[in-house]
């Protein structure tokens, strides 16, 4: 055994390289962030604490609150296009793979389905708008530039792009369900998809839950595809704004807003504050529902 | 319907497949939703590359047509050669994310070792801290962190990036090379110990055991970086230190309609890491399943 | 009027046959072991009875009925697996009743089935409890209720009893003995790797050897009568003694094979003679290992205790016509 001393002072060498740049660079400035939103520079010479007053700047000035609102909303709808679109696409694609009707296939369809995955969001973005651009003749509505259908297209061409994700997630959840089980259920008499929907999935809902809450964490974090194709300020008229776009945009200016490095911290701690408390939330409630099937 | 499975994971070697029924309706319909996602997935990106060996009429006047001997060009890859800066883009890449990932890797397979080697009260507590950090939005703390660069006149370099992807990967790797620690027998360490080996030297025992976990962990911290947006255009702008990502994304605004050149700059873009990853696809894929399994 | 009928069974994997040339009848009420070393190839055969595994070539008939193309949950048969394959996250109950639910019958019928079986295997304090809240044993009666439930006319087992420990293991030995009699028009059939359960349990045994059927027969016959070589070492604990070369010249045969039990030390002028190695006092018996100069040590078993030490001489020769030879080929001779 040990010597509490000697592994008290191993412990700390072990971990002090990545605690080091982790607090520095990743813990820290978010929690200088978060401070920072309850200072202001701009009505004073220095920094000045003025409580939740950015915060509440922020969710009643009748522009800055209008755009805040605007990309809060236009986020949850690129969240939902992901859940709905993304989650059961992913899901179907992994049930198919490991469904046991293919043999050498599967690991092609695989390898194939997962290649836009590996691409750069940014890359995706483009490829899309040219695909889409009406010259090209594919599509003769221009999408990206209505309102209505601006936000959903992009979303759609995220969703294109990290489908895979899930997809390896789930199925490699799926293929930890064990086999005897499936073979158990075939005898019994149940068809493909019986044996999917009544014994696999209920086995991976552990599994299944982390990827939604991921889906979430993830489409408000989003930002790239977003900024590469509509810049700072993305129209038409703030209708793919999003909370990303947003705090860069408060954060850096753009030609229609001058930049406020206070109220951009702001904008970020309420983001974190969206995600925290949700996934704190769901971690509540389905952290039970995680232990039950332990086989 | 006879059907039996196919497994990726089965380790009993008895139970392959049978050779069922070759064309059962479930398997027609398994093959054709993996068909049609299929040609969803890659026809895109086909497209692109296919079209950026075109002269522009042929690309806009046949899309879906092969480049033939008339139609053939390279004008765009030249003039994206000429006026961006592809390769150097790619050093950039290619630098930032290597030494993050080895900067990760090493950082990351000390620290999980501690936490599983020794088992103090506030092991669990730093696990819990690098395991909220899987969530935690690097991006949002941005703000301060352009103010610790400009302090440390580090604004504007790789070295920036790579201090901050490493903070961005570090939680997640640690978490990994946790799950990956705890399968290193006791035994082997405690043999090491009675044979007189140092902390470290254990840990150097141990290693061999927890190599899968390396390549997941590279694989799993390769993509976000190279991909990524945000920071390049934030800590890294200037034309000498673009990554790829950004160097497209310049670009693409730059030469809006010189569609030979996007279209080129877009396969540039796309080819390495699609061709890596069919390469090593197999490690790939183990890779992200394990570690997202894990 | 045979059960199951395999004729001309063959199965391969790609360029390789696992199976070769299978026939075997298996009537109702009967206890079949499947026997032999790994990779033999019992549990395929035993997978393509139920369905699990498609036959590459041969006819399989389940109760006269010819069943290749038919899917596993229509062939009449159930199956126990060697890790239980309960369903995790359903109850006992619904473990059990989960076949019967797919074919959509009424509750109350559905009911009844379940109870009646739960109640002939002592489970129904459990009917409410998940898997992981039951112990190895108790996991494995919900595995053979789930079985008993579909009424199939054949029962496969695949080395059910190889995940519980020993004491376990014979209490179970004794209960499946026991739901054989008691299902008498049901076909059983039980694969092991395990030969002494394979006795103990089975009216006939299956010896397998690389895709091949060695021996069909009783256990008494496949104990005092082998077939071949293979089929001679395999069966017995421990095993068979064989002496070759010039041991063997004085039978005029290849190989002479002598189980432990049916041999006598002779204080002097036995066939054979060697050094003792080691003697083992279980108590009831003992066994006396020796050493006559080949690879492995001749064993002879001896009822009470042994006096034997290392190193002490001995001679020794087979009781009776208790013994068995073996021609260059590995098939049996008269003697």
């Amino acid at each position: 055994m040990i010597r509490p001393t000697t592994a008290r002072i191993s412990l700390a060498l072990f971990v002090l390289p990545a605690l080091t740049i982790y607090i520095a660079f990743a813990v820290l400035p978010l929690a200088l962030s978060i401070l920072m939103s309850f200072f202001s520079t701009k009505d004073t010479a220095g920094r000045v604490f003025v409580g939740l007053q950015n915060y509440y700047y922020l969710f009643t000035h009748p522009v800055t609150s209008a755009r805040f609102w605007n990309a809060l909303l236009n986020n949850i709808e690129y969240f939902a296009i992901h859940l709905i679109v993304e989650v059961p696409i992913g899901l179907l694609l992994a049930g198919l793979l490991t469904s046991g009707l293919l043999r050498r296939s599967e690991g092609i369809y695989r390898t194939l389905l997962f290649i836009p995955a590996t691409l750069s969001v940014v890359i995706v973005g483009f490829i899309w708008r040219l695909i889409i651009n009406p010259l090209w003749g594919f599509v003769h509505f221009p999408l990206l530039g209505n309102e209505m259908t601006a936000l959903p297209v992009i979303s759609l061409m995220s969703v294109w792009q990290y489908v895979g994700i899930p997809m390896i997630f789930l199925y490699s959840a799926l293929l930890a369900v064990p086999e005897d089980i499936v073979e158990a259920a075939r005898i019994d008499g149940a068809s493909n998809w019986r044996i999917f929907w009544g014994i696999k999935f209920p086995l991976i809902a552990p599994q299944f839950g982390l990827i939604v809450i991921l889906t979430y964490i993830w489409t408000f974090n989003g930002f790239d595809l977003i900024f590469a194709l509509n810049g700072s300020a993305p129209g038409p008229n703030y209708s793919t704004d999003i909370l990303g776009t947003l705090f860069y945009r408060t954060f850096f200016g753009s030609s229609g807003q001058v930049a406020d490095i206070d109220l951009g911290a702001t904008v970020a701690t309420v983001i974190f504050t969206i995600i925290l408390v949700v996934t704190a939330v769901y971690f509540w409630l389905v952290q039970r529902r995680l232990k039950t099937y332990q086989i | 319907m006879t059907l039996a499975l196919s497994n990726e994971s089965a380790t009993r070697s008895t139970r392959k497949s049978g050779d069922g029924r070759a064309w059962s309706a479930d398997r027609i319909v398994v093959h054709a939703l993996l068909i049609f996602f299929v040609l969803l997935a890659i026809g895109p990106i086909l497209i692109v590359v296919l079209n950026s060996f075109k002269l522009t009429p042929a690309i806009f006047g046949g899309p879906f047509d092969l480049p033939t001997a008339k139609t053939f060009s390279v004008d765009g890859y030249l003039r994206v050669f000429t006026r961006g800066n592809f390769l150097l883009n790619y050093q950039n890449s290619l630098i930032v994310t290597v030494v993050t990932i080895a900067l990760t890797i090493v950082t990351a397979t000390l620290a999980a070792y501690g936490l599983v080697e020794y088992k103090l009260g506030i092991a669990p507590v730093l696990g819990g801290l690098f395991i909220v950090g899987i969530m935690l939005p690097i991006r949002l703390g941005t703000v301060p962190i352009l103010q610790i660069m400009i302090s440390w006149n580090l604004v504007d370099t790789l070295s920036a990036l790579i201090l901050v992807y490493t903070a961005m990967s570090i939680p997640i790797a640690v978490t990994l090379m946790v799950a990956y620690f705890r399968t290193v027998p006791t035994e082997l360490k405690e043999a090491a110990r009675i044979d007189g080996a140092g902390e470290f030297r254990t840990f150097l025992i141990a290693l061999p055991v927890v190599k899968p976990g390396l390549a997941a962990v590279a694989t799993l911290t390769m993509l976000p970086v190279w991909n990524d947006l945000w920071f390049p255009l934030v800590l890294a702008p200037s034309k000498s230190n673009q990554t790829v990502t950004l160097g497209v994304q310049q670009f693409v605004g730059q030469f809006l309609n010189d569609y030979p050149a996007l279209l080129a700059a877009l396969t540039l873009g796309v080819v390495p890491l699609v061709v890596l990853y069919i390469i090593f696809s197999r490690q790939f894929i183990k890779g992200l399943s394990q570690g997202v399994g894990k | 009027m045979a059960d199951v009928k395999i004729t001309n069974l063959y199965k391969r994997y790609g360029a390789v046959e696992v199976l070769k040339n299978i026939n075997l009848d298996i009537r109702s009420g009967e206890f079949v072991a499947f026997v032999g070393p790994s990779g033999c190839g019992k549990s395929t055969l035993l997978r393509c009875i139920s369905g699990l595994e498609q036959i590459s070539q041969g006819t399989l008939e389940i109760g006269g009925r010819v069943v290749n193309d038919i899917g596993p949950s229509q062939r009449g048969i159930a199956m126990v697996f060697q890790s239980y394959a309960l369903y995790p996250h359903k109850t006992v109950y619904d473990n059990m009743a989960y076949s019967l639910q797919l074919q959509k019958l009424p509750k109350d019928q559905i009911d009844r089935m379940v109870m009646a079986a739960a109640e002939k295997l002592q489970l129904v304090p459990y009917l409410k409890r998940l898997p992981k809240a039951l112990s190895g044993g108790q996991r494995q009666r919900v595995a053979i209720g789930r079985a008993i439930v579909r009424n199939p006319k054949v029962f496969l087992f695949d080395e059910p009893l190889s995940n519980l420990d020993a004491a376990l293991r014979v209490q179970m030995r004794i209960e499946i003995a026991q739901l054989n009699k008691n299902l008498s028009d049901t076909a059983m059939i039980y694969v092991t790797h395990d030969q002494v359960e394979a006795m103990t349990m089975a009216d006939k045994i299956v010896v397998l050897r690389d895709g091949v059927v060695q021996q069909v027969g009783s256990p008494l016959e496949l104990y005092e009568s082998p077939q071949n070589l293979f089929v001679a070492k395999f069966i017995g604990s421990p095993e068979m003694n064989f002496m070759t070369g010039d041991d063997a010249r004085g039978y005029k045969a290849e190989t002479v094979g002598v189980r432990p039990e049916h041999m006598r030390i002779e204080p002097s002028g036995g066939v054979w003679t060697g050094t003792v190695m080691h003697s083992e006092n279980l108590g009831a018996d003992s066994y006396i290992y020796i050493d006559m100069g080949g690879a492995k040590p001749i064993i002879i078993r001896q009822e009470g205790k042994s006096d034997y030490r290392s190193g002490q001489h001995l001679s020794f020769s087979p009781k009776d016509d208790r013994y068995h030879l073996f021609d260059a080929g590995g098939r049996p001779m008269a003697h």
